[in-house]
Formats: structure tokens, C-alpha cells, sequence
């Protein structure tokens, strides 16, 4: 979009050029705003289907185990759950809050649309978006480091691999994991699209 | 005061000066000053992760005595990941402190560099954050054990290693504290150099 000079800029006046210029202005950021709420809906999205995956999985296995012939088998009763792990409560507490933040961002900034542009504001969901990139990054970092582990072992300090006996709760966490990795890498584009937008201006 | 009301209502429709010049060469000194801080915070953190061999003789449960047991950072993938990607890290901020020098002597044309240090700046601080948390996690482990899929835990034993560990993540921590830091600092810089 090109800014056409009109007639009241030539008399040298400022308030006639700044006018044009707001105007042009803002047809351009209207332009970058759907991305924005796009973008913001999509880490709602993800980080939400994050945590009720891995919230809501629970696999119970049942080992029955003969030692001799005459005695009956004796029952040992295993589960996996999101609770017997601190990772994995940081994971989900972190796609919690994310997922909230998400939801009250997409709020305010659908709200405050149309109004002037606010340095305050948008510094100050550029600062809690940079907070929830870090905090989602790190959840993700160390449920990923937790899966390794339950799925290859540590021979060194002598951990046992057990995805291989709860499969099923293996797979869902898996696939949890790579959508709350989306998730944050939509926080990470909701901080880069403020700052083009800064930058277009 | 009446005499002071009407001059400042005189003033008030006006913006305040702008102090972007003199504000801009400040910020930029911070930056270079933060960035260098980040490059000793990245190094220190990768050479004491390094350096935490521990060989322990007969302290281990489920070992039989004098048998020799060793704890080093690459037992683990994510110690490993963590060595990696703090090294990334010190690289990344030993370039962009020489890049920032630029900024403060030619200030017109920073923009761009301003630009790009945001965006990078974020990259590197989800890059960092991921490697705290999954040494983090298991350094957890490793402190305190987990008694549901019977993973033992190895601290008690170990304790200079652990040790070593706790003090990587602290700078590491500070690290990101200070990549946070950087990026508000570059967002600031773009609104100051706007309102001119």
C-alpha cells in the first residue's frame, strides 16, 4: 500500500499528514490483526487437547504371575498415570496454563481491536506471551526427557525401560507431547507476528 | 500552586520529549552488556556440566562393594541435549554481542538489527528453556527417585555429580531470566525508535 500524497499534506501542515498516515496505517494492521486471533485460537486449541490427552489417560495392566503348579497365580496390578510422575504434572499444569492464558488473551485482544494502538498493551501481552513460551518450552523439554527414559531406559542408573509394558499410554503421551509442541511453536509465532508488526509500522 | 496548574495543562495535550537518542544509546549499552552476560552465563554452565565426573566406590545400593560406579553427563540424552544446546546458546551470544557493537555506533541504522535480535532472541529462549527442563526433570529423578515405575534414585550417592548438575541449571536458569530480559529490552528499542 502506497501512501498517496493528497492535497492537505503539500501545505507542510502535521496534523493532515499524520491523519493520512494513521489511516493507511490501520488498513494495514488490520491485515496482520486475523492472523493474530488465528494464531492465538490455534495455541488455545493445541495446548488444551495436550492436556486432557495426557489428564485423562490411565492404563491399568493386570501381571499374573505362577510361581508353582499347585499354588493359583498371584495377581500384580500396575497403572500409569499422569500423577506418579512430577514431569508429567508440570507438563499438564503447564498446558493448563497456557491454555487459560490462550483463552483470556484472545478475549482482550478481540475486544480491544479497534481501539488506538497502546504501547502498554501490546508490551504487555508480548511480556506474558514470552512467559508462556519459556514455560511451555520447558514442560515440553521435560516430558520429553521423561519419555525417553520410560521408553529406552538408563542402564547407567539402572532404570527400567516400561513403555514397552504400558504401550497404549506410551503412544497417546507421544502423540500429546508433538501437539503440545505445535502449541508452544504458535506461542512462539504470536511473539514474532508482534514484532513485524511493530516493525511494519 | 497556581502557578504551576496552568503550565502543566499547557503541557499536557503535548507528547514528552522524546528521549529515544540519548534512552537508545543507553538501551544499546544494556544489550551489549545483557548479551555478554548471557555468552559467560552459557559457557560457565556448559563447562560445569563437563566437568561433574564422579566415580564412587561401595556407596551405591544394589551395587556389591568395591565394585567402582561412575556418573558422567553423557549417561543421559538429556544431559547431552543440554550440553548441546547451551553451547548453541554461548555461540549465539558471543555473536550477537559483536553484532550489537554495530548498533551502538551506527544507531540510524538498527532497526533491522533490532528486528532481528527479537525474533532470534525468542528462538534461543525456547531452545534454552527446553534443555533446563528436560535436565531438570531428570535431575528430579535422579534427587528424589520415583517409586511407581521403581527408578532409584541416584543422589545420596553420587553427591558431587549432583551438585555439578544443580549449579548447569541455575545458569542456565539465569540465562533465560536474561534472554527474556534481552527481548523486552530489543521491543522497547522498537517503539522508542517509532515515536521519532
Amino acid at each position: 500500500m502506497q501512501l498517496k500524497p493528497a492535497a492537505t499534506a503539500m501545505d507542510g501542515d502535521g496534523d493532515g499528514v499524520r491523519s493520512h498516515v494513521k489511516v493507511i496505517e490501520s488498513a494495514r494492521r488490520r491485515l496482520r490483526w486475523p492472523f493474530d486471533g488465528v494464531v492465538r485460537f490455534l495455541g488455545l486449541a493445541f495446548t488444551l487437547v495436550a492436556a486432557v490427552v495426557v489428564g485423562v489417560d490411565n492404563e491399568s495392566k493386570i501381571l499374573s504371575v505362577t510361581i508353582t503348579k499347585s499354588l493359583p497365580p498371584i495377581h500384580f496390578y500396575a497403572s500409569a498415570k499422569w500423577q506418579y510422575m512430577s514431569a508429567f504434572k508440570y507438563f499438564v499444569v503447564s498446558n493448563c496454563i497456557a491454555c487459560a492464558y490462550a483463552a483470556v488473551s484472545l478475549v482482550y485482544s478481540v475486544k480491544t481491536r479497534g481501539q488506538k494502538d497502546d504501547p502498554m498493551r501490546s508490551l504487555l501481552l508480548i511480556s506474558f506471551d514470552l512467559i508462556m513460551v519459556g514455560l511451555l518450552f520447558s514442560a515440553d523439554g521435560a516430558a520429553a526427557a521423561i519419555g525417553v527414559i520410560g521408553r529406552d531406559g538408563n542402564s547407567h542408573m539402572h532404570w527400567i525401560k516400561v513403555c514397552g509394558f504400558f504401550e497404549g499410554y506410551c503412544h497417546h503421551f507421544t502423540a500429546a507431547l508433538v501437539i503440545s509442541i505445535a502449541g508452544s511453536v504458535m506461542f512462539l509465532c504470536l511473539v514474532v507476528l508482534s514484532v513485524l508488526n511493530l516493525h511494519k509500522k | 500552586m497556581a502557578s504551576a496548574e496552568p503550565e502543566s495543562a499547557k503541557e499536557a495535550p503535548l507528547p514528552p520529549p522524546s528521549t529515544a537518542p540519548r534512552g537508545g544509546v543507553n538501551l544499546s549499552l544494556v544489550d551489549f552488556g545483557l548479551r555478554f552476560v548471557l555468552f559467560a552465563a552459557a559457557v560457565s554452565s556448559v563447562v560445569v556440566i563437563v566437568t561433574s565426573k564422579q566415580t564412587v566406590v561401595g556407596k551405591l545400593r544394589g551395587v556389591p562393594p568395591g565394585f567402582p560406579v561412575q556418573a558422567k553427563f553423557d549417561h543421559s540424552p538429556a544431559f547431552i541435549y543440554f550440553v548441546a544446546a547451551l553451547s548453541v546458546t554461548a555461540l549465539y551470544g558471543l555473536v550477537t554481542a559483536l553484532a550489537s557493537v554495530s548498533v551502538i555506533a551506527k544507531p540510524n541504522l538498527s532497526t533491522k538489527f533490532l528486528l532481528h535480535f527479537a525474533v532470534w532472541d525468542t528462538l534461543i529462549l525456547g531452545v534454552v528453556a527446553s534443555a533446563t527442563g528436560a535436565a531438570g526433570g531428570v535431575a528430579y529423578i535422579g534427587l528424589k527417585g520415583n517409586s511407581h515405575v521403581r527408578w532409584d534414585k541416584v543422589c545420596y550417592a553420587f553427591d558431587k555429580f549432583c551438585r555439578h548438575i544443580g549449579g548447569a541449571l541455575a545458569a542456565s536458569l539465569f540465562a533465560s531470566v536474561v534472554l527474556v530480559l534481552l527481548i523486552w529490552i530489543s521491543i522497547i528499542s522498537l517503539h522508542a525508535r517509532i515515536r521519532k
